[in-house]
Formats: structure tokens, C-alpha cells, sequence
């Protein structure tokens, strides 16, 4: 079954735009791709492949990220019998995508040197994979949720809904990300305002919560 | 400069300059990538390449009559429901016929000498001095114009997905709708039985004209159904714009263009009115699709400018319209005259 947009309709800002929102609707597709229900699957691939992308992409060559992102959805499709609950999904999900780049970049290694990415030499592309090696110097979390933002294009609601964060994590790992972005490119930024009591470092990195 | 907090969080908010410009060049490494195909034990599916190609050979401009018969097709079989096997059935391909029309196109790293096949993954790009075209399965063909980059991402059967990242392509469809699929990078094009071109420029944003059936424009939960003669401008930020007829004046163009995209709430405004004052009975198609496109008092202009075209249906209420009621807005697109809403559904329901 494909998604269902209703017709016409512009969806307010921030609004989910998928069928599987909500948990229950998480669960039952989930429950239908563990017996092997492959339309649930694609589904579930629309979903969240934003959100795998997202975290490849801000950790291996851009060359080998679609490649891993269909691995990271082949071991989703084996072994989501073993995942208890389904609102657990993204930030399973997301571990599941860390862990493939990992290993990713240990194979890299052992193996032989390779380029880094190549733009081709397209200038925009050429600046888009300069701008891209900032973003990954960022720290892990501003990281993560720029990318989400700047290349997937998803909300700050669809990022608190698909990684498992809650929106007051994204919100301001999504300032303070941009803050520091602003900062590695030289653009000025005028900050009057601090989103969450002050911290240092990103808001909760390493496992998600939810 | 102060930063946006509003639209990081809400890319419908008004837009930041500097993260609007981030967003034009890293959106350009976002995946097209699709679902991998899995086998029943969990491993990816291989691709069936030894089954005969049963696809027709290059049919040129005679599809544009084929696709204008197969919309007479799919009027009829709006009225059906989707039956297990349907037309088009035919066995599943991992790969497409490619041929050079000009110049010397690539598939990866290869030149394409002559003729050639395209598989799933793999992209044909054209130089400046290149064209090429590719057979769409059995359900049609595509053309590829010059600096082209362009992705097969999926072919099976009742289901074909092309990936444009920048350039321009030409597509004659012979299939029922929903079957061809163009992903770009700020829109998605789903073939309703049609020919159209699709161009995407370097930055992402691209424009869709269709000459014969209809086209779905789709990204992020807003859509356009773009008819036989129309346009639709789209862009990353914003996604799909309003259609919009060829045959309209280049000043409504560009007042509906600033109603899509202005930043200025004072142009944008002046557009809109602009745009009501100047549409004409056929632009009704435009204003039904501005009605979700704006808010508040804008939105009750538009409303009332499109029942002055088109007079709102007795059955629905002004309310219910005004507050985005599908049901309403349905009925009243059905009164336009074009095609009923209600076929539109059905292509987005599974065919197989």
C-alpha cells in the first residue's frame, strides 16, 4: 500500500506527513515487516531511510552511503523480530546505522587508501562536500540533526519523531549545531537568546531517548 | 544578522537567508536511493536479468497518442477497482534499453556506444553535446537532453522510478497511472497516463510541464495535479508551486510565482491580488490549488475568486473549504470540470 497524502491538503508546519505516525501505527507495521509483509517494509524504508541517511552520510564517503543505507535496511528486516518496543524504532535504527558506519570505516582502513569524496567538479557540488567536511567535524549530535535538516530536509518535529529525541533535544542540538556551523564559515550570527538552561556539548548524545 | 531559529525548526516558517543557501547545496546529497529488494530469507533480491525482454522498440512520437488513448483507458478504469494483475503485467526488468541519440552519453564510468542497457543503481549522464533515450520497460520511453544526470532506482513490474538529479528529460507514458515515477531532488512526478517534460537545475528547483494526460507533483504532503498544457514551478524549500496554464499572461506567471515563493509579505500579498483580479475561467484549476497555499483573509479571497469562476457546489459549505475539509474541496474540483478527485485517490492505492 503506498502512502496516503490526503489530496490537496498542505500540511501545517511541522505535521508528520506519513501514514505511520503515532505508536500504534509504528507497531503494527513493524509487527507486519517482521512476518515479512514487504509493502509494511517499503514503508517503513520511507519512513526512516532520511534519518539513515542522515547519520551515513555525516560519517563515510558519500560514494558508499546509499549502498550502506539498503544494508542498514536488509539488518532492519532481519532482525526487527528482536526489537520489543516499537517506539524504540529510531533510535534502534539509528544505532544499527552508527554501528554500519563503523564497521564501514574499519573495513576502509584495513583495506586500501581510497579518495575522499569527489564533487566531480561541479563547483555547487564542490561546495556543498566543503560545507559537508564541516558538518562533520561538528559534534555527534549537532551533527546528526543538521544533516537531518540541511540535506534531508525534515522538520524539527519529523526529527524528534523519527530519531527518538525528544523536540526540546533537537531543538537546540539544531541552534547550537547552526551556531557552530555559522561560526567554522564565517557567517555572523547575532544569538540573543539561549534555547535550554546553558550545557556544554551537544544534548544527549550516544543513546536516544524514548 | 540574526539567526532564524524559526525556520531551522520549521522549514515552512520565513526563511533564513544562509540556511536557505545551506539547504540549496547539501540538499544535493540527499539519497534517491529505494527500498532494497529483499527475498523471502531476509537477502537482497538479485535482479532477474535472464528473463526475455519482451519490451517494444523506440515508438517516437506515436506515444504521445498511445498515452493520450491510455488516459481514455484510465477514465474508464477510474471506475474499476485495481484488479490483481493489470495492464502493463508484464515480467519483471532489472535493467532498460538505452540508446545514444547524440554524442556519447555514460552509464557510470562506460561510454554508451549506439545502443546499450541501464540497470537498477546505475546513472546516465549527458554532456553538452549528448542525448539519449531509454525505454521505460514496455510502457513507454524517455528522453534524455543534454547535461543530464538521471538514475534508474527501481523497474518491475507496475512500478518504475527514475531519479533526475539535474537536467532534463522528456517522458511518453502508455500505462495506467502511477506506474513511472521521477524523483528530483524538490519534487516527485508521478505519471497519471501522460507526456510531459521535467527540467531540475543545479540548485535543485525545476520546473514541470505536461503536454498530454495529467501529472502528480508530490514532495512533503504537498501536491499538484498538473493537466494536459499546464506547468508547475518547484523548489526545495518550498517543494511543488501552484500550476499554472501555458497559455497565461508571463505577468500572472510571475505574480503566482511571487505568491509561492515571495519572502516579502507586502509583494506577496500585492501577487495574490494580482493573481485573483487577472484569472480566468480556465484558471480555476490555479485558485483551487492556492486555497491550501494560503491563510486567513488571503485564503477567503481565494475562495471567493474561484466561486466567482466556478460557483461554489450547493452541497458544501464555505466553512468547511476555508478550513480545508477534503471532502469540500473535492466536490468543488469536481465541479472545475476536469476530472473528478476522486480518481486521484486511486492511483496512490496499490495496483498489484
Amino acid at each position: 500500500m503506498e502512502h496516503v497524502l490526503e489530496f490537496g491538503r498542505v500540511l501545517p508546519a511541522g505535521d508528520p506527513v506519513t501514514i505511520t505516525d503515532g505508536a500504534a501505527a509504528l507497531g503494527a507495521t513493524i509487527r507486519a515487516v517482521a512476518a515479512g509483509d514487504q509493502d509494511a517494509f517499503a514503508r517503513l524504508y520511507a519512513d526512516y531511510a532520511r534519518l539513515v541517511h542522515a547519520i551515513l552520510l555525516g560519517r563515510i564517503p558519500r560514494r558508499d552511503v546509499d549502498d550502506l543505507v539498503q544494508e542498514v535496511f536488509l539488518t532492519v528486516f532481519r532482525r526487527i523480530s528482536e526489537l520489543r518496543d516499537p517506539a524504540a524504532f529510531g533510535g534502534w535504527i539509528a544505532t544499527i546505522a552508527r554501528n554500519r558506519a563503523t564497521d564501514h570505516l574499519r573495513q576502509m582502513r584495513e583495506q586500501v587508501e581510497l579518495p575522499a569524496d569527489l564533487a566531480g567538479g561541479d563547483p555547487i557540488e564542490t561546495e556543498a562536500f566543503a560545507v559537508l567536511e564541516i558538518v562533520r567535524g561538528l559534534p555527534e549530535a549537532y551533527r546528526d540533526t543538521l544533516l537531518m535538516r540541511l540535506v534531508e530536509g525534515m522538520s524539527g518535529n519529523e526529527i524528534a519523531e523519527r530519531s527518538g529525541l525528544t523536540p526540546a533535544s533537537v531543538r537546540v542540538n539544531l541552534h547550537r549545531g547552526m551556531k557552530l556551523l555559522r561560526e567554522k564559515l564565517g557567517l555572523e550570527t547575532t544569538v540573543g537568546v539561549e534555547l535550554a538552561p546553558p550545557r556544554n556539548g551537544p544534548t544527549k548524545v550516544g543513546p536516544y531517548e524514548r | 544578522m540574526t539567526m532564524n531559529d524559526d525556520y531551522l525548526w520549521d522549514p515552512k516558517s520565513t526563511p533564513d537567508p544562509d540556511i536557505v543557501r545551506l539547504e540549496q547545496m547539501l540538499g544535493r546529497l540527499r539519497s534517491t536511493a529505494s527500498a532494497p529488494p529483499i527475498a523471502a530469507n531476509g537477502e537482497r533480491r538479485t535482479p532477474n536479468a535472464g528473463r526475455r525482454y519482451l519490451g517494444v522498440r523506440f515508438l517516437g512520437p506515436a506515444l504521445a497518442t498511445a498515452a493520450a488513448v491510455m488516459l481514455m483507458v484510465g477514465l474508464t478504469w477510474k471506475n474499476i477497482a485495481p484488479a490483481p494483475t493489470s495492464a502493463g503485467s508484464s515480467p519483471g526488468k532489472a535493467s532498460w534499453e538505452v540508446a545514444t541519440i547524440i554524442g556519447t552519453p555514460r552509464i557510470g564510468s562506460n561510454v554508451l556506444m549506439g545502443e546499450g542497457r541501464i540497470a537498477v543503481g546505475q546513472t546516465l549522464t549527458t554532456d553538452a553535446g549528448s542525448r539519449a533515450k531509454m525505454e521505460v520497460s514496455d510502457i513507454g520511453q524517455v528522453t534524455v537532453d543534454e547535461l543530464t544526470r538521471v538514475r534508474l532506482v527501481e523497474t518491475r513490474d507496475g512500478r518504475h522510478r527514475l531519479a533526475l538529479e539535474r537536467g532534463t528529460l522528456h517522458a511518453a507514458i502508455a500505462a495506467p497511472p502511477g506506474q513511472f515515477i521521477v524523483s528530483t531532488p524538490s519534487a516527485t512526478a508521478t505519471d497519471l497516463g501522460c507526456v510531459y517534460s521535467l527540467h531540475v537545475n543545479d540548485d535543485g528547483s525545476g520546473l514541470l510541464s505536461v503536454e498530454a494526460g495529467w501529472v502528480a507533483f508530490e514532495e512533503r504532503g504537498r501536491e499538484s495535479f498538473v493537466p494536459a498544457g499546464a506547468s508547475s514551478r518547484t523548489d526545495r524549500i518550498r517543494g511543488p508551486g501552484t500550476p499554472r496554464f501555458d497559455d497565461t499572461e508571463q505577468a500572472f506567471r510571475d505574480a503566482l510565482e511571487d505568491v509561492d515563493s515571495a519572502v516579502d509579505p507586502v509583494r506577496r500579498s500585492a501577487s495574490l491580488r494580482f493573481v485573483l483580479t487577472h484569472a480566468r475561467a480556465r484558471d480555476a484549476m490555479t485558485l483551487w490549488h492556492l486555497i491550501p497555499r494560503v491563510a486567513g483573509p488571503d485564503r477567503s479571497a481565494v475562495v471567493d475568486a474561484l466561486a466567482d469562476r466556478v460557483p461554489m457546489p450547493p452541497a458544501i459549505r464555505r466553512d468547511a473549504v476555508l478550513r480545508l475539509d477534503t471532502a469540500a474541496l473535492d466536490q468543488w474540483w469536481d465541479a472545475l470540470g476536469l476530472d473528478e478527485a476522486n480518481w486521484w485517490r486511486k492511483w496512490k492505492r496499490p495496483l498489484m
